[in-house]
């Protein structure tokens, strides 16, 4: 009979015993996993939210556009270059223009950036599609932050002013037709959202752009001239250098997790030395070498983890996968730190991972399942046969 | 009888040691855990509350209404008699002043005309103040890039990449210009005397860091600031504390815009989320932890009780009492148990503590070392350390046994005997 | 033929005696404070939400295109100076000893946090030549006889594409100004308290300017004393003159 085969079968001897430690090793797999799937949840989420209400497949920025220099904003708008014109048209990509200005809510000044963009535009997700409401008022979405900070609410009206190209200044009254909740702070905090054309106009900056945001999948064109690329990794530097600092930390949960597991295995293959003395002894007086008794025992101690892996992808799997799907609820909105969260946290399990974990685990079970079996070496089989430990 | 037993203990190497060294493999397992997950939650607060919040936050009415503090007509007056307010009636507290403002750094060339200029945030803090609250909360020498920390009046820190961007080397006198809380124009002169990494590319674009007392003259803010900062002494949080605190200073206090308003660290709506996330899964992680642990130690329970049926056969032979040596069994678990939990647990928190005071350096895996993330990840000891070792290290191995011991009534006595002898 | 003409002439005479054409008011508002030069001091009150300051400075202009200010309390600003040539303005501070040029989106800021900003100091006073004027009626102002004005922006570029103005008819003085943003909603105001005679100059004398927007009671601008046509030296109108 195959080493295997009679392992196999001592194995399903056991009975309880083998199925507690088989339960125990899935159990950790199962926690190793969907921790993991939460940091990379995490990860993700803080990207993803990003890329949707912002960053998108990446950008192309007017040359002298630069987010961090409200100076230089006021000279920082032109036509963009074809390529992008084509990809606007497509509906690939979205123009936003950048009007630096002022809002006067409550009487206080307040510095203001108008950003104009397509109501209709599908590349980013932002509630725009209030914007094509007509009217002489112009129609501004802001962001909760900016509603709460400045007491506003839909259907309020607000002064804004800005300049126009030549310098002239302009004042409307702007309405509020939407207060999005977003968890993204860089199209929340001090800024209004408006039709493009409207602002094209108001700002006399006709076919204008400041920057051109390409859809999540597309990367914006090489060719622009003047006009430089950022693509979406350049976008996202900060956040994911965040994150990167807090997978270290998580990594050593890992490992204790791991060792935990460790600990179990080895405790039942001692146990399990000790009770089959006598089978020990029988075997090697049966002829069977030292070294094939002590495989045996360590195929034995890895087939745990093989059991575990079953029995953790059986139970695990549709639980992780409910979790992914309905997500972590987080009481208030995480996100004023960098980490752009929003209101539930989804695990992302990736088949990368999971197989590594997979084969981390077993290899951990195996050679801590071999650790015991060196006492096998120094075991007298006369001893063993009399239930003696050697 | 406990002597009795302890004799066995001792004597019978292999009926002790192992389950004890289980025993307290897994405490110390557990404790570690524990500390770790402890030390990654306190690590949030501590970058916040260093950098942005404070543990507590003093700012007006107005300000804290706004979301935003600056040098502005919304600043912090009367700071003196302010301080000592606090000071007095919230002794354990250390309060620092902060301002924030925003302006140019303009660079002058023989004429006294700009060579370069660039748009700069700006944080003053008590900078000089010898292990004051704000050296230890910041801890800036980690971040330096170049030069040296500031150490006589006039002299800043600025961001390494707006150095490099306008070509600034430590030493050089820079200009900043800026408005007044009032709105008039202003200019004062400062010696870069170094630079710092933050970690947050918005802030490193352009960030000068300078003395409270530097900048309220330039800034026309004398006896003023944007808010007021408080820190526990040892740098870490105390939720309860804190809120009493903040509650105590805002009770029957005037809410008119420029009156100071006190809120604690997890009144920021933001970092409140962050703190509950974080406890979520922290708590969560332990409690897989501990419950798995529970089951690991449960386990070699089961296994200790099991080693000794022929013993316990031979018991039951000469006449001893299955109860007795039920109840004796459980006493020796719990002995096992007490003594794998102690140890186990004095063993856990020394590493955390080691992992604590010394932690673990992740500055290889980050690009530079900078103030706003912090790149030693510790652990820490909390009481809950020295508890949370129990849970799987003695009840856990006690349910075992207390388990596994119920087979001494179920078997034959013949077999127990004969488990014995082989 | 002849007996039309005094029947032409009731008829056309009313019609041009009427309203005078705006852009001769106008000009007519330029002559009177124009000159080759002038030296005045002057006072400005800026009421703020922490109570009023008051900045006082003395001013040497010559044309429409240079002009040096040195401010000479409080005690915080004295021995700032700021020199307009052309479309530049240099501030010195003599605290740090710098010389900054304020240009681009610097001139849109307040002064000393006034509702006047850089830019409306530097304006031009040659409104003829930057806007175009027509008379809308004859309406009383502070019970003087005025001229409503509006006028319209003849060149791009113009911080206000529209404003209204009240000229006293006696004294060619505007007596109160309204600036519009180019949708027509008011953005300033200036109103004229005090008017004053100085040899054969009507000047206003104390002026109130309120960012409409803002809530807050304005800015007033008090001249305590003005000469014109006097000789400044060449010097002044450089920028060496800051560093003195």
């Amino acid at each position: 009979m195959t080493l295997l085969r009679l392992a196999w079968r001592n194995l399903l001897g056991a009975g309880t015993r083998t199925a507690l430690n088989v339960l125990v090793l899935s159990l950790t797999f199962v926690a190793i996993v969907a921790s993991l799937g939460l940091l990379e949840g995490m990860n993700q989420q803080t990207a993803r939210a990003m890329v949707e209400a912002e960053v998108g497949g990446g950008q192309l920025w007017h040359p002298r556009y630069d987010p961090f220099d409200p100076l230089a904003l006021a000279e920082a708008h032109g036509a963009p270059p074809p390529a992008a014109r084509r990809m606007i048209a497509d509906g690939s990509a979205a123009a936003i223009l950048v009007v630096p200005g002022t809002f006067y809510p409550n009487g206080r000044l307040r510095p203001l950036l108008l950003k104009g963009i397509d109501p209709g535009q599908r590349v980013l997700a932002l509630p725009t599609g209030p914007l094509a409401a007509d009217g002489d008022e112009i129609p501004i979405l802001i962001g909760q932050r900016t509603a709460r900070a400045c007491g506003l609410a839909v259907g309020d009206t607000v002064t804004l002013q800005w300049r126009d190209a030549a310098g002239t200044i302009d004042a409307r009254d702007a309405r509020v037709v939407e207060v999005m909740r977003t968890p993204v702070q860089s199209v929340d905090l001090n800024q209004a959202w408006l039709p493009l054309e409207r602002l094209r106009g108001l700002a006399a900056m006709p076919g204008e752009a400041t920057l051109v945001v390409a859809a999540r999948d597309v990367v914006p064109p090489d060719d622009a001239g003047a006009w430089r690329s950022r693509s979406q990794d350049e976008l996202l530097a900060d956040v994911r250098s965040l994150v990167r600092s807090k997978a270290v930390g998580a990594a050593i949960v890992y490992v204790l997790l791991l060792f935990l597991s460790m600990l179990a295995i080895f405790d039942t293959q001692v146990l399990s030395l000790f009770r089959r003395r006598k089978e020990i002894g029988t075997l090697m007086a049966l002829g069977m070498p030292r070294g094939t008794v002590a495989a045996l025992f360590t195929l034995e101690g890895a087939l745990h983890g093989v059991l575990a892996v079953v029995a953790g992808a059986l139970y695990g799997a549709p639980l992780l996968a409910r979790f992914a799907r309905v997500g972590w609820k987080l009481s208030v909105k995480a996100d004023s730190y960098g980490f752009a969260l929003g209101d539930t946290l989804y695990p992302v399990y990736s088949l990368r991972v999971v197989a590594l974990t997979l084969l981390g685990l077993l290899l951990v079970t195996t050679f801590v399942s071999f650790l015991p079996t060196r006492r096998i070496a120094s075991l007298q089989p006369t001893e063993a046969l009399r239930g003696r430990a050697g | 009888m406990i002597r009795f037993l302890l004799k066995g203990l001792l004597r019978d190497r292999s009926r002790s040691l192992f389950p004890v060294l289980t025993v307290v493999a897994g405490v110390t397992l557990t404790v570690v855990l524990y500390s770790w997950v402890r030390g990654t939650e306190s690590d949030v607060i501590r970058a916040s509350a260093a950098f942005a919040t404070g543990h507590l936050r003093v700012t007006t009415t107005g300000a804290a209404r706004e979301g935003e503090v600056g040098a502005d007509e919304l600043a912090l007056t009367g700071l003196g008699g302010l301080l000592d307010e606090l000071r007095r009636r919230f002794p354990g507290v250390e309060w620092t002043p902060r301002i924030r403002f925003a302006g140019l750094l303009d660079l002058p060339d023989e004429r006294g005309e700009t060579r370069a200029q660039a748009p700069v945030a700006g944080l003053a803090i008590d900078l000089r103040a010898p292990g004051g609250p704000e050296q230890r909360a910041l801890n800036l020498g980690r971040a330096l890039r170049s030069g040296r920390l500031p150490a006589a009046p006039g002299e800043v820190l600025v961001s390494d990449e707006l150095a490099q961007r306008l070509r600034l080397a430590p030493g050089e006198r820079a200009t900043l210009i800026a408005t007044t809380r009032f709105g008039s124009l202003t200019t004062a002169n400062f010696t870069v005397v170094g630079t710092i990494r933050f970690g947050i590319s918005a802030v490193d674009r352009g960030a000068i860091l300078a003395d409270v007392a530097d900048v309220q003259p330039a800034l026309d803010m004398d006896d003023a600031a944007s808010e007021v900062l408080g820190f526990f002494p040892d740098q870490v949080f105390r939720a309860a504390p804190a809120r009493a605190i903040a509650d105590a200073f805002n009770a029957g206090a005037p809410v008119g815009d420029l009156d100071p308003v006190m809120a604690d660290l997890r009144a920021d709506p933001g970092l409140a989320a962050i703190l509950d996330f974080a406890a979520t899964v922290t708590t969560a992680l332990i409690a897989i932890f501990v419950v798995v642990m529970s089951i690991v130690l449960w386990n070699a329970g089961l296994m200790a009780s099991l080693r000794r049926y022929g013993e316990i056969g031979v018991r039951l032979a000469i006449g001893e009492h299955h109860g007795r040596i039920y109840r004796s069994l459980i006493a020796e678990a719990l002995m096992i148990g007490l003594v794998g939990s102690l140890l186990g647990t004095a063993l856990g928190v020394a590493i955390s503590a080691y992992l604590e005071v010394h932690g673990v350096s992740i500055a290889r895996f980050l690009k530079n070392a900078s103030l706003l993330i912090s790149d030693v990840l510790r652990a820490e000891v909390t009481p809950g350390s020295y508890l949370i070792g129990l849970v799987p290290g003695l009840l856990a191995t006690l349910a075992g046994t207390s388990i596994s011991g119920l087979g001494i009534f179920r078997r034959q006595t013949s077999q127990l005997a004969k488990e014995f002898e082989g | 033929m002849r007996a039309f003409l005094p029947a032409i002439a009731l008829f056309a005479a009313p019609l041009a005696a009427q309203l005078p054409a705006g852009d001769e008011i106008l000009r007519k508002v330029d002559d009177n404070l124009g000159s080759a030069t002038k030296r005045s001091t002057a006072r400005m009150t800026i009421a703020g939400r922490g109570g009023t300051r008051t900045v006082e400075s003395r001013s040497w202009i010559r044309g429409t295109a240079e002009s040096f200010t040195e401010y000479l309390a409080p005690p915080r600003d004295a021995g700032t100076k700021m020199l307009k040539l052309g479309d530049q303005l240099w501030t010195y501070f003599p605290a740090t000893d710098r010389t900054i040029l304020i240009a681009g989106h610097m001139l849109r800021q307040s002064v000393m946090g006034s509702d006047l900003s850089y830019e409306d100091l530097m304006e031009d006073p040659k409104l003829f030549e930057l806007y175009r004027a027509t008379v809308l009626r004859e309406e009383a102002w502070r019970e003087r006889p005025c001229w409503l004005l509006r006028l319209e922006a003849r060149v791009p570029g113009l911080a206000y594409e529209t404003r209204e103005m009240w000229v006293d008819r006696e004294r060619y003085v505007p007596l109160k100004e309204n600036r519009y943003a180019k949708s027509g909603k008011l953005l300033k105001t200036t109103d004229v308290v005090e008017v004053a005679r100085l040899g054969n100059r009507w000047v206003a004398r104390k002026i109130v300017f309120r960012d409409v927007l803002k809530t807050g009671d304005g800015t007033t601008f008090e001249i305590e004393s003005i000469e014109f046509d006097v000789v400044i030296p060449e010097h002044v109108f450089s920028k060496a003159s800051l560093r003195r």
